[in-house]
C-alpha cells in the first residue's frame, strides 16, 4: 500500500481512536479503589486493628450516599508492620494493580508519608491522607498531595503551651519517644516556649517501648518541672511514666498529643492501676465520640457502627484514632466530589487544588464550627481532661486555632 | 556521688530483667548449639499467657469474685483511710490482686512449658543430627508463627496487668541525696537474681546440669556415655521457656501487654553475644553492664545516645573477644 497525505491521516485518526478509546473508558472505571496501608501487626498494630474496621463502615456510608457523582468506592487495606518501606511497597503495588482507578491513599505513619512523598509526580501522584499529624507534611508547596485531618503536632504543643502559660506554669519538661513522631514538634516547643516566656527544664528522649520508666521519672524529679509534655507514644510508655511519677509523688501535671488521648487506653489503665489518670490533659482536634449533641455525621456513624459491629466495643464507641481516618476520609471524599462536581477529572493536581481550598467546612460535629484548611491543615483543638471516676475526658478550653 | 548511685541501681534493675531474658537463650545454646532467635516472642506468649490467666479469665462470667478481687472486709476499711499513693496503699492494692497474679503465673509457667516441649518435640528433635544451622533458621521462622499465632489468639490490643509485687515507692538518702526505687523494681531484680543464681547452680551441681554440661561439651560422647540427649533438649527448651514466662510477665507489668513484647529478645541476643553465648556468668556481667551503660548513658547524654553506646561497647567486646567475656572459644581439630 502506499502512503499517500489521505491514508496517513485515515490511519493516524484510527489509532488515536484505537488508543484513546481505552483512555477515555479508564476515565470512568465501574468504581474507584483508595488503598490503605495500615499496621495490622507490628508495634502498633494496636492503633491499626482499631482503625481498620471504619474503612469498611466508610465504604457502605460513602457509597450509600451515592459515591463519587454516582461511582461507587472501594478501600483495599495491606498490612505495613508500621514499616515505611513496606507502605511505599504496597503503595507501588495499588498504584500497579489498580492504576487510574485509584484516587487516592491512605499511610500509616510520618515516615511512610515521607517516603512516598517523592514518589508522588506525574502520573504516580495521588492525594494521600495519613495517621500523621506530622508538621512537615503540612508543607502545600513541597507536598501538594499530602495533607493532614487535624492540627500539626508542633500546634498541637503551642495549643498546649498557651494552656500552661495560661495556667501560670512557668517550668515545663518535654518527654518524648526517639523516634521521628516523638520528635516532631520539639525543636518548635522550644521557641514557642520561649516565646511566652516559658522554661524548658527537661528534654527527655525515651525509647517508643519498653523505656526505663525509673530513669526518666527520676530525671524528671531532679528537673523540677510543674508541667511535663508527652508525644510519640500510642499505647505503652506514656501511662507507666504518668504512673511513675504519682507513685514517687511528683507534683507535676501531665499533658500528651492527640495520641496519647485515647478513651480505650486511658480506661484500660484505670482498671489496672487505679486512678492514676486522674486530672490527665491533652490536646485533640476532634470531639470524643460520645460528645454527640449537635453532631450529625457522629450520629450516622453511631447508627452504622451499632448496626456493622454489634458484640464489638466498636458498637458504642469509636476511638480517637479511628475519627482522625474518619475525617480524614471525609475530607478527601468532600474533595473528590467537589472536583467531580465542578466536572473536572479526578486527577491528583484537580483534587490537591480543591482540597487546599475547602473553606468553612461544616465537618458535622468533629470539630467546634466550620473550618478551613490551610497549609494542607485544620489546625484547630482543645484541651480535655480525664477523669477517673467517670472515665471521660471533658473539655478544660475553648475550641482553639493557631 | 548519690546521683551516679540512683542511676546505677536504676541499671541494675533494667540489667536483671535482661539477664532474665537472657538466661533462656543461654539455656537452648549451651544444650542445643541453636541460637533461639525466637526467644523475644517466647517471652511474649509467656507474658500473653500471665495475661490470660491474671486478667481475662478472672474478668471473665462465672470466675468466683475472691479471683478478680480479694478484698476482705478488714483490707477495705484499711484501704478506705488511706490517701492514694502511700505505700501501704500500695502494698493493700497488691494484696487484692494475690490471688490472680498466683494463677496468673502458674498459668504461664505451665503453658510455656508445653510450648517448650511442643517448639522442641515438633520443630527441632527432627532435625537432631542435621547442620545446627537448619535448626537455627527454625527458629528465625518461628517468629512468624508464634507473632502470627498470638495475634490470632490474643489480636493486637494493647492492655495491662498486674504487678507481680507492690509497687510501693522506696525513698531513702545515700550520700546525702534522696534516692527513690520502685517496690516492684526491686522485688523483680530479686527474683531475676534468685532464677538465675538457682540455673547456675543447677548446672554446676545437679544430675541434669552435668548431662547439660556434657551435652553441650560433645553429644555423641554424652549419648555413647549413656546420656539421653533428646531429654537434655527437652528439658534447654523447657527450661528457657519458663523462665521466659518469667521474664514475659514481668515485662508486661512494666511496659503493658503489646506484640511490640516480642521485640525484645532482639536486644538481648547482643547482650548474650557479649557475655559468651555458652556462659550463664558472662552472661549476667553484660546484662548488668549494659543495664547500667544505658542509665548513664541516659542520665549524661540523654535517650537518642542511650540506644547507641551499650551496643558500641558489645561490638567493641566483639572485636578483642570473639567468642564473648566468658565464652569458650571452639577448637576444631582436623
Amino acid at each position: 500500500m502506499t502512503i499517500n497525505r489521505r491514508t496517513f491521516l485515515a490511519t493516524s485518526a484510527a489509532a488515536t481512536a484505537a488508543i484513546g478509546t481505552p483512555m477515555i473508558l479508564r476515565a470512568q472505571p465501574s468504581e474507584y479503589i483508595l488503598g490503605v496501608s495500615l499496621p495490622l501487626t507490628g508495634p502498633f498494630a494496636t492503633a491499626g486493628q482499631l482503625v481498620a474496621p471504619v474503612f469498611s463502615l466508610a465504604q457502605k456510608m460513602f457509597n450509600d450516599e451515592g459515591g463519587i457523582a454516582g461511582t461507587p468506592i472501594r478501600f483495599v487495606t495491606e498490612d505495613s508492620g508500621y514499616i515505611p518501606n513496606n507502605t511505599l511497597a504496597n503503595y507501588q503495588r495499588a498504584l500497579a494493580n489498580h492504576g487510574t482507578d485509584m484516587i487516592g491513599y491512605f499511610a500509616d505513619s510520618t515516615g511512610a508519608m515521607k517516603l512516598i512523598a517523592p514518589e508522588l509526580r506525574g502520573a504516580n501522584a495521588r492525594i494521600m491522607g495519613s495517621t500523621s499529624f506530622a508538621s512537615e507534611l503540612a508543607n502545600p508547596a513541597e507536598n501538594p498531595y499530602q495533607y493532614l485531618s487535624g492540627p500539626t503536632y508542633q500546634s498541637q504543643f503551642d495549643i498546649l503551651l498557651q494552656n500552661i502559660k495560661d495556667a501560670g506554669g512557668s517550668k515545663v519538661a518535654f518527654i518524648f519517644s526517639n523516634t521521628e513522631f516523638g520528635r516532631d514538634p520539639i525543636e518548635h516547643g522550644k521557641a514557642t516556649a520561649e516565646r511566652l516566656g516559658l522554661e524548658v527544664v527537661l528534654e527527655e528522649s525515651t525509647k517508643a517501648q519498653g523505656a526505663d520508666i525509673p530513669t526518666h521519672v527520676t530525671k524528671l524529679a531532679q528537673s523540677g518541672a510543674e508541667f511535663c509534655i508527652l508525644q510519640g507514644y500510642v499505647t505503652g510508655v506514656w501511662p507507666q511514666l504518668i504512673g511513675g511519677a504519682r507513685q514517687f509523688g511528683l507534683p507535676v501535671q501531665f499533658k500528651g498529643t492527640f495520641w496519647g488521648m485515647e478513651k480505650f487506653i486511658a480506661d484500660r489503665i484505670t482498671n489496672e492501676a487505679g486512678p492514676i489518670l486522674d486530672g490527665y490533659q491533652g490536646v485533640m482536634p476532634y470531639r470524643y465520640f460520645y460528645d454527640r449533641e449537635g453532631a450529625p455525621r457522629y450520629e450516622t456513624y453511631a447508627a452504622l457502627s451499632k448496626e456493622m459491629f454489634a458484640g464489638t466495643p466498636m458498637e458504642n464507641y469509636m476511638s480517637t484514632w479511628a475519627l482522625q481516618t474518619m475525617c480524614g476520609l471525609e475530607l478527601a471524599v468532600k474533595a473528590f466530589r467537589d472536583t467531580a462536581e465542578a466536572g473536572n477529572e479526578l486527577t491528583a493536581d484537580n483534587v490537591a487544588e480543591t482540597l487546599s481550598a475547602i473553606s468553612d467546612w461544616d465537618s458535622g460535629g468533629f470539630f467546634g464550627g466550620p473550618v478551613t484548611m490551610e497549609n494542607n491543615a485544620i489546625g484547630t483543638g482543645r484541651v480535655y481532661s480525664y477523669s477517673a471516676e467517670t472515665k471521660l475526658f471533658t473539655p478544660t478550653s475553648d475550641w482553639l486555632s493557631v | 556521688m548519690g546521683q551516679f548511685a540512683q542511676f546505677a541501681i536504676n541499671g541494675l534493675m533494667s540489667g536483671a530483667i535482661y539477664a532474665l531474658i537472657a538466661v533462656g537463650i543461654v539455656s537452648v545454646f549451651k544444650a542445643t548449639k541453636v541460637v533461639n532467635f525466637a526467644h523475644g516472642y517466647v517471652i511474649m506468649f509467656g507474658a500473653y499467657f500471665y495475661y490470660t490467666f491474671a486478667v481475662i479469665i478472672p474478668g471473665m462470667e462465672g470466675a468466683p469474685a475472691w479471683l478478680a478481687s480479694w478484698n476482705p472486709a478488714w483490707m477495705a476499711e484499711m484501704r478506705a483511710d488511706l490517701p492514694m499513693f502511700s505505700p501501704m496503699g500500695a502494698v493493700l492494692d497488691w494484696a487484692a490482686n494475690v490471688p490472680r497474679i498466683l494463677f496468673g503465673l502458674a498459668g504461664a509457667l505451665v503453658c510455656n512449658a508445653i510450648l517448650g516441649l511442643i517448639i522442641e518435640r515438633t520443630l527441632m528433635r527432627p532435625l537432631m543430627g542435621q547442620s545446627i544451622f537448619a535448626m537455627i533458621m527454625i527458629t528465625v521462622g518461628l517468629i512468624s508463627i508464634l507473632s502470627g499465632t498470638a495475634s490470632l489468639i490474643w489480636t493486637a490490643d494493647a492492655d495491662f496487668v498486674p504487678h507481680i509485687a507492690p509497687n510501693a515507692p522506696v525513698r531513702f538518702d545515700l550520700f546525702g541525696t534522696p534516692i527513690f526505687l520502685f517496690g516492684a523494681d526491686l522485688v523483680n531484680m530479686a527474683i531475676a537474681l534468685l532464677i538465675f543464681v538457682g540455673i547456675v547452680l543447677m548446672v554446676r551441681y545437679t544430675k541434669s546440669g552435668v548431662a547439660i554440661r556434657a551435652t553441650a561439651e560433645d553429644q555423641s560422647t554424652a549419648y555413647s556415655m549413656g546420656i539421653s540427649v533428646p531429654k537434655v533438649f527437652s528439658r534447654a527448651w523447657v527450661l528457657a521457656c519458663t523462665t521466659g514466662a518469667i521474664a514475659g510477665a514481668i515485662l508486661a507489668t512494666r511496659n503493658g501487654i503489646s506484640p511490640s513484647l516480642g521485640l525484645f529478645g532482639f536486644s538481648v541476643l547482643a547482650i548474650v553475644l557479649m557475655g559468651g553465648l555458652d556462659s550463664y556468668i558472662g552472661v549476667f556481667i553484660a546484662a548488668m553492664a549494659v543495664g547500667v551503660m544505658e542509665a548513664m548513658t541516659q542520665w549524661q547524654l540523654g535517650g537518642d545516645w542511650a540506644e547507641i553506646v551499650p551496643y558500641v561497647a558489645v561490638l567493641v567486646v566483639l572485636l578483642v573477644r570473639p567468642h564473648g567475656l566468658f565464652g569458650q572459644a571452639e577448637v576444631e581439630r582436623i
